[in-house]
């Protein structure tokens, strides 16, 4: 099968190249090497992180060493190529999907031009079809009769060092966002994809430090950071006291207790990172309000899940761990904060891996009666169904002009928008407690949402170009409703968002700051018994 | 006898078209950047044809530096972050006097203005060199972001008090201070 519409996708047609502005002679897109210089890749995985995790049960994470992508020896195992070829024949029999990803793509280019990183870079690598196919090439060569026979003919590559290194050059220039999937007309999922690729290069040890290091903190005290029991408690509790001061409403949430309702799991960020920090006072605000019956837990204290970027293995590990301490509790069922892949980890790969969660009960509101049935199977319900659920059946009050120093548009983060359909509730929510939100265009929000740019693992400073190149998409539209409505706060329902966000409005649009929609809940949300000071910044307002 | 400006105003859409197309050329995948009007689907094509666009009007109208910054930071922000040596990413700027000598050559009508070329070309070099600034600010400001964030993490991997206390802590002292 002859893949002529690759080229033409991927071909410029820039003649007379200028020298001044770097024009590029264009080769083959087959042939251009990957070149790695500072700045384009993220470092890579410590030996002892690597040690440590391939130490542990159930997963494996060979071949730990000192090694920099920009050096030409990457201290591959001797038999590198048979490790890959054999990960990959073992994948595609485990993975039926996998194996029809790599054969119905017809190269249609329907998403050539929807990855935020194409979009950025120009570099066609970054079409999610051309991405999957430095894949699929290798899968023609070695798995197809077409590719036997004919080799480059039939798109064939053989697999070699260079390609390897074009793996890990692109499967770490996509975030796994999804984008490009809702515009295929096969419904191709190119996160597999990129996951496919990542677990096959972590086979010979290739993979980056910043996914590697949040899996062993989680894997080992239960948080990305590391954080100890200890020090996970003790900033809920510094939280709790700040809420005080500002509200006057006195909390003591309680950690690890057995026979509560609920179990609440959200990202470890919240708890110590601003801006997340005030996302967590709105929530512990929330749950204060209506007198919920939750407990934290110190084990399961990381709602994300570096595993999906990882191995499936350890995503399944690391998920299990949350069942596995609602189980300890024995909570009726599990609460889960504005986290964004934690959603996709949930509604889409847990049942098969860990689920049904029989052990737990479907969720029932205590508060409203209400039952979410969408959870019947994994027994975890996001913070925004919970929260419009209580405001349709008005059990909260507000207080909009509260809020009165927002001007808030709403960022649909990628997972919760395209892996769990959350779209409706935050806009429900964000109806009732600002006085006025407006929308982005039409083709940047819902399931067409853009990244942030920073997600699977990618938000660390070492490659700040790359995450702000690839978060223009996202800042572009967010520019233009700040320009035309004067909006001066991005709303979202991600961790990774509120981090990342922050830095890349701070360089495309310093005026717009970023927050958790249970932020602006809180704002608003009228306590009985609150001696609320006069706070012109809701929760943000430093009190002395 | 017609004026730079006079020549320069008649030849805008024959300017503009080549240095956009040729800027837009230093991408290696540029067809969709071209072709691509909607400015949400194409944020790096239709930002730079609305800037250099922008640029030009202003170059051969009244020229107010002030009104420069925007849209030659609209181009510029863009390609500070993208994979270009500094001189690439301000390049585009210098092109435009190419670009004018090339339309001007093939005219008869305008080919005499080849000579009198000096102002402009000294405009042209001034915001060159305003987007060298430009260029170098986004880029501190790039920096300023690592360190920052650098910052933000590392309560948490000394396994710290939080930020918020931390930032009350010092708060205390300074008002102890005080």
């Amino acid at each position: 099968m002859a893949v002529v519409k690759v080229d033409k996708l991927a071909r410029s047609v820039a003649e007379g190249p200028s020298l001044m502005t770097g024009s590029i002679p264009t080769k083959d897109w087959m042939e251009m090497p990957v070149v790695f210089k500072p700045g384009n890749y993220a470092y890579t995985t410590k030996p002892s992180i690597l040690e440590y995790l391939d130490s542990q049960p159930g997963v494996s994470f060979p071949n730990a060493r000192e090694w920099n992508p920009e050096d030409d020896d990457w201290k591959l195992p001797e038999n590198w190529k048979e490790i890959i070829i054999n990960g990959l024949a073992e994948r595609l029999g485990k993975f039926r999907s996998l194996k029809i990803f790599m054969d119905c793509c017809v190269r249609c280019g329907a998403c050539a031009d929807k990855c935020h990183f194409f979009l950025g870079t120009g570099d066609p690598k970054n079409m999610p079809v051309l991405r999957a196919e430095l894949l699929r090439s290798v899968y023609r060569q070695e798995f197809t009769l077409a590719g036997k026979l004919l080799g480059k003919m039939a798109g064939g590559r053989e697999m070699t060092v260079g390609i390897l290194k074009e793996w890990f050059m692109y499967a770490y220039q996509c975030t796994e966002c999804r984008r490009c999937s809702v515009f295929c007309p096969y419904g191709i999922d190119t996160a597999e994809i990129t996951m496919m690729l990542r677990e096959l290069l972590h086979l010979v040890g290739c993979g980056i430090n910043w996914a590697m290091e949040p899996v062993a903190n989680s894997n080992r005290t239960g948080n990305h950071m590391g954080l100890t029991p200890q020090a996970f408690k003790g900033n809920v509790d510094f939280l709790c006291e700040d809420i005080e001061n500002l509200t006057g409403v006195h909390i003591e949430p309680s950690f690890n207790r057995k026979g509560a309702e609920v179990l609440f799991i959200t990202p470890s960020a919240d708890v110590f990172a601003e801006p997340g920090l005030f996302t967590c006072m709105g929530y512990l605000l929330l749950f204060e309000a209506i007198g919920l019956d939750y407990t934290w837990s110190t084990y399961a204290s990381e709602g994300g899940n570096f595993g999906l970027f990882t191995s499936n293995e350890m995503m399944k590990k690391l998920n299990g761990k949350m069942y596995a301490e609602a189980k300890r509790l024995g909570v009726k069922w599990i609460l889960g904060g504005e986290c964004g892949h934690m959603w996709r980890v949930v509604h889409q790969y847990m049942d098969t891996m860990n689920g049904p969660a029989d052990f737990l009960e479907v969720p029932k509101s205590p508060i409203t009666g209400t039952v979410f049935d969408n959870a019947a199977s994994t027994k975890m319900v996001h913070i925004s169904e919970f929260t419009a659920d209580l405001i349709k059946n008005g059990k909260l009050k507000f207080d909009k002009s509260r809020n009165s120093h927002v001007k808030a548009t709403f960022h649909d983060s990628c997972n919760p928008a395209r892996a769990m359909g959350l779209l409706e509730e935050p806009r429900y929510i964000l109806d009732h407690v600002v006085e006025d939100w407006v929308e982005m265009p039409e083709n940047t929000i819902r399931e067409k949402t853009f990244c942030c740019g920073s997600g699977t693992a990618l938000n660390t400073d070492e490659i700040m170009e790359l995450r702000m190149r690839s978060g223009l998409p996202r800042a572009n539209a967010v520019r233009y409703v700040a320009d035309k409505h004067a909006v001066n706060m991005l709303t979202c329902v991600c961790a990774i968002d509120r981090a990342t966000l922050t830095t890349l409005m701070n360089y495309w649009n310093p005026d717009v700051e970023v927050c958790g929609l249970s932020e602006l809940v809180a704002n608003a949300l009228i306590i009985d018994g609150e001696k609320r000071q006069e706070l012109p910044e809701g929760l943000r307002t430093m009190v002395f | 006898m017609t004026s730079l400006i006079e020549a320069l105003q008649k030849k805008k859409k024959e300017i503009l078209f080549i240095w956009i197309d040729r800027t837009l050329d230093s991408y290696v995948s540029s067809g969709f950047f071209k072709k691509s009007r909607d400015k949400f689907a194409n944020p790096v094509g239709a930002n730079i044809r609305e800037g250099l666009s922008r640029i030009f009007e202003l170059l051969i109208g009244d020229k107010d530096q002030k009104e420069m910054v925007k849209p030659l930071d609209q181009v510029i922000r863009i390609r500070a972050v993208q994979d270009f040596s500094p001189a690439q990413a301000v390049a585009p700027i210098l092109e435009l006097k190419w670009v004018v000598k090339q339309v001007f050559a093939t005219d008869k009508a305008t080919r005499p203005m080849l000579s009198e070329m000096d102002s402009f070309d000294c405009d042209v070099d001034r915001l060159a060199l305003t987007a060298f600034d430009m260029y170098m600010n986004c880029r501190e400001q790039l920096y300023k972001n690592r360190v920052r964030e650098l910052k933000s993490g590392r309560y948490i991997l000394t396994d710290s008090a939080c930020a918020s206390a931390l930032i009350k802590k010092n708060q205390q002292e300074i008002t102890r201070l005080h």
